[in-house]
């Protein structure tokens, strides 16, 4: 009898659970459904001819598979003759409900984003920007008034049409809702966007902006008018239903923490895209991820696979690796404002003492490019050559420090300056393994030049705090040397070099290191306004000199992108320099891409 | 008499829900961090100082810290939490999203463990001191210090990679439209392999308790007495040693049962399954306050009422703390 109770009330709990997940479940699918039903009779019914006049792009044999149910799934077992493309893609964290006010992660979470929406530009696979919903973009000599002719026709997936008006809103809609700090970002310095009609329309910026096509043209999506001119919290807006955009995916369903799916836009304006349904799967690590593709039950991570797999995962059968170049970075920061990283010779010496083929090799085997000195890319088409890029030399790093009176005066193995050991603390995000790595090897090469250090695994919340209290360069650093990357749109635009190097922290606002050069100023300011790309490629040059000679950072190395599919599967992938594999690009018929 | 004592109790407990819930308020406060990146996006740094103060009166990060804390109160007794900074979602759905599923396995193993650990327990201290008892001991020591992570990549590489027989990841196969029983299966399939990790770690705590529990009962006196009188081995068993053992047993399992609700970082992470504990997780390395301070909140209010379901079952069990 005691026994009975003891369990009739844990038995009771899991009959509940049960219950509960069956209804919650059950919940779950039947609001996206009825989303989806909602959305549908809008979508389908609109008119399909429209499309064939207008891009050279519409592949119209894609369009007619495309039939008015919008089930796409193994039961339904559609007629058509070509058997639906499904693709399952593997992320590791959730992405909110994905609109540009609750998308979460720089990557991948902005590139999906842009499946749903799209911008006036966009990045070719050699990452220059082409117009996109732009049918022509122009500049003024001075660089100041940006003028955009859009393709005619395009619609929302709600079918209302895309104008210059929508392309106004989303600006001003931006810039006065910071929260989506992205585009608040690309658009900061836009003083008016003046509609002339339909379809063109000008933005006139505050001063010159030769990177105005990268840094938004080609990185803000349009959103429409009509759906968010009524939003008062963007962040907490409840749609109602699924976005709309203008892109070539629909989000239909979303299951939180589990997946998110997709289906193809059968209007979309460069042709309907080759992969009809696009199934996110959310695991919570890499590791996970890379199970999955071996079990099949993924044909693609979306995010780049660590350095020890790609040969493994190469070698199984229908897997395949792409490869390319990211411009992510990693780097040594340290606080030049501060003793001893003030004088230039201790940056000179930390720099001579990277043995960055190394840590190419150990940490990343082999999957990384060895680092610039001058920040840039060697493969990136405003590499200054004259910069030496394997400068490994601990001996004249030795040197370097002896001369400039760092002794080791009580014979430790440790210099000092001013009076005390030059010990320092290396402060790094426990949860980037191929980061710590470094911090450790970094160690070892420091010690060979007396400087003593200690590696700090923190989490990344205090490893932020520490390097960019509260994102702000204005409240200073607290730290002396932090292992440091940026993503890649930082080093892909190089006209972004300013923010990490201008003394001004108006301008300088990535400049985590409190580095100042007065004609690294200036040469900032020239590189705003010159409107010819060979003078911006001397200027630079120059500044690429600089960085090397004056080292505001030590830049170790760029990881490459590698990204695993079931080539099986789906295997048209497109890898854009800089951005990698998850974009439209990779899922439009090869002739719609740019 | 008896009445005293509730409210007595009732008083205990209200001072363990203040300081608990003032606790989950300040505790992701002073965690060193800024949840501004989590709110905004990484680009908050190039946004300019007026655009970044907007947003940070926008979530209310900008009141005084007394304000806040009032605030929270008032969300606990309106039952509405906001909006995640993370994923800007109502924090009280994010919620109930995932306690089901936390619930499903953490429910499902409390209750495998706990048949498991009370019968084993109950033989090894049966066979006290036997060849049988001391390796089962042994064993369960062992099992004990597994990572709880180890053993869950074991299992997926094991069962999902190897064989291929169970799903590697999550709780239902994804966009796959099962309906009926076909859907319960594949949720059932889902929870096979987290729930065996989860039974396998959590077995030997309940083995220990039930194994000491029942070797000092079996020494008592009364036992003797019982077995003097001729009572068989069987009336012995259930009718003097198992009655008297459970109360140390139901203890444990009520805790644990509390601390179900707060699921398991590492098996869901493991396994990817979409529960509580990875919620917490994300909302801690990212300092999502509002989905910690929910959260939170509700991980005291289920150890608060099992140790209350405890109190209120012990003297049922065991007549000798009815009077105490």
């Amino acid at each position: 009898m005691q026994r009975v109770k003891r369990f009739k009330w844990a038995i009771l709990l899991v009959v509940l659970a049960l219950v509960v997940v069956g209804c919650g479940d059950d919940d779950a699918e039947e609001e996206p459904v009825a989303t989806t039903a909602a959305e549908a009779p809008a979508t389908t019914p609109a008119p399909e001819p429209a499309d064939e006049e207008e891009e050279p792009a519409t592949a119209p044999a894609e369009e007619e598979e495309e039939p008015a149910p919008e089930t796409t799934t193994t039961t339904a077992a559609p007629p058509p003759p070509p058997e639906p493309v499904t693709v399952r893609a593997a992320i590791t964290g959730d992405e909110g409900t994905l609109n540009p006010y609750t998308y979460i992660s720089g990557f991948p979470g902005w590139n999906i984003l842009m499946l749903q929406y799209d911008s006036l530009m966009q990045l070719d696979a050699a990452g220059v920007p082409q117009p996109w919903l732009a049918s022509s973009v122009s500049v003024s000599d001075d660089l100041t008034e940006w003028s955009v002719t859009l393709v005619e026709g395009v619609t929302f997936h709600d079918g209302e049409p895309l104008t210059s008006d929508d392309v106004a809103f989303s600006v001003e809609f931006y810039t006065t809702n910071p929260e989506a700090s992205r585009f608040a970002r690309d658009f900061r310095g836009v003083a008016d966007v003046v509609v002339h009609d339909d379809y063109s329309v000008t933005f006139v910026l505050e001063s010159a902006n030769p990177g105005f096509d990268v840094v938004a043209l080609a990185d803000a999506p349009i959103i429409p008018r009509h759906i968010w001119e009524s939003v008062d919290i963007p962040s907490e807006h409840d749609f109602g239903g699924t976005n709309i955009g203008s892109g070539p995916y629909i989000l239909t369903e979303i299951a939180p923490d589990q997946s998110y799916r997709f289906a193809a836009n059968p209007n979309y304006f460069r042709g309907a895209p080759a992969v009809d349904e696009l199934v996110l799967i959310i695991f919570a690590d890499d590791a996970g991820a890379q199970a999955a593709i071996r079990t099949g039950e993924v044909d693609v991570i979306f995010e780049r696979i660590p350095p020890e797999q790609i040969d493994l995962l190469d070698a199984q059968d229908p897997l395949d690796v792409i490869l390319g170049p990211e411009f992510a970075t990693q780097m040594i920061n340290y606080d030049a404002s501060i003793r001893p990283f003030d004088d230039v010779a201790v940056r000179q010496a930390i720099n001579l003492a990277m043995d960055r083929q190394d840590i190419v090799d150990t940490v990343y085997l082999g999957a990384a490019t060895v680092g610039s000195p001058g920040w840039i890319h060697p493969g990136h088409s405003v590499y200054n050559p004259g910069i030496a890029v394997d400068v490994y030399d601990p001996a004249a790093a030795n040197a370097l420090l002896d001369g400039a009176g760092y002794a080791d005066s009580d014979g430790d193995g440790v210099r000092e300056y001013d009076g005390q050991p030059m010990s320092f603390e290396i402060i790094t995000n426990a949860s980037d393994s191929l980061r710590l790595r470094i911090a450790e090897l970094t160690v070892e090469m420091l010690a060979a030049i007396g400087i003593e250090t200690e590696v700090l695994p923190v989490d990344t919340a205090v490893w932020e705090n520490a390097v960019w209290p509260g994102f702000d360069v204005n409240n200073g650093r607290n730290y002396q040397i932090a292992m440091w990357g940026w993503s890649p749109p930082v080093q892909a635009d190089p006209l972004r070099l300013p923010w990490l190097v201008h003394s001004s922290l108006d301008r300088g606002f990535l400049n985590l290191t409190g580095y100042g050069n007065a004609e690294m100023d200036e040469l900032s300011e020239a590189l705003a306004v010159e409107p010819d790309p060979a003078g911006r490629k001397a200027i630079l040059g120059r500044m690429q000199e600089i960085i090397a000679e004056d080292l505001p950072f030590v830049l170790l190395l760029y990881p490459d992108g590698a990204y695993v599919y079931d080539s099986s599967v789906y295997a048209d992938w497109e890898f854009i320099a800089g951005q990698g594999i998850v974009s439209k690009l990779s899922l439009l018929a090869p002739s719609a891409r740019p | 008499m008896t009445r005293r004592i509730d409210l007595r109790r009732v008083a205990q407990y209200g001072v363990v829900v203040v300081v608990a819930v003032t606790l989950n308020f300040l505790l992701p406060r002073l965690m060193p961090g800024n949840p501004l990146a989590l709110i905004a996006g990484v680009d908050v740094g190039m946004l300019t100082p007026d655009q970044r103060a907007e947003i940070v009166a926008r979530v209310g990060l900008d009141a005084p810290m007394w304000q806040q804390y009032l605030r929270y109160w008032g969300d606990i007794f309106t039952g509405d939490f906001g909006f995640s900074f993370r994923s800007s979602r109502p924090i009280v759905d994010m919620i109930l999203e995932r306690l089901p599923w936390t619930l499903l396995i953490t429910g499902l193993s409390l209750l495998v463990s706990a048949v498991v650990g009370v019968l084993l327990g109950a033989i090894s201290a049966w066979r006290r001191g036997t060849k049988g008892d001391l390796s089962m001991l042994s064993g369960m020591i062992s099992i004990e210090s597994l990572p709880s992570f180890w053993l869950g990549m074991v299992l997926v590489s094991l069962f999902a990679v190897q064989w291929g027989l169970l799903p590697s990841f999550g709780a239902v196969t994804p966009a796959s439209d099962l309906e009926g029983w076909a859907h319960v299966w594949d949720i059932i399939s889902h929870a096979i392999l987290p729930v065996t990790a989860l039974s396998i770690v959590g077995t030997p705590g309940v083995y220990m308790t039930m194994r000491y529990s029942m070797l000092e009962t079996l020494g008592e006196d009364y036992i003797r007495t019982a077995r003097a009188k001729g009572a068989g081995e069987r009336r012995v068993l259930f009718g003097h040693v198992a009655r008297n053992t459970i109360a140390p047993v139901i203890t444990v399992l009520a805790i644990r049962l509390g601390f179900a609700f707060g699921g398991t970082v590492i098996i869901e992470t493991v396994f990817s399954y979409p529960g509580l504990g990875r919620l917490v997780f994300e909302a801690v390395a990212g300092r999502d306050y509002p989905v910690m301070q929910a959260a939170f909140l509700v991980f005291t209010a289920a150890i608060l009422v099992a140790n209350l379901a405890a109190d209120l079952l012990y003297p049922l069990i065991d007549p000798r703390s009815r009077t105490s």
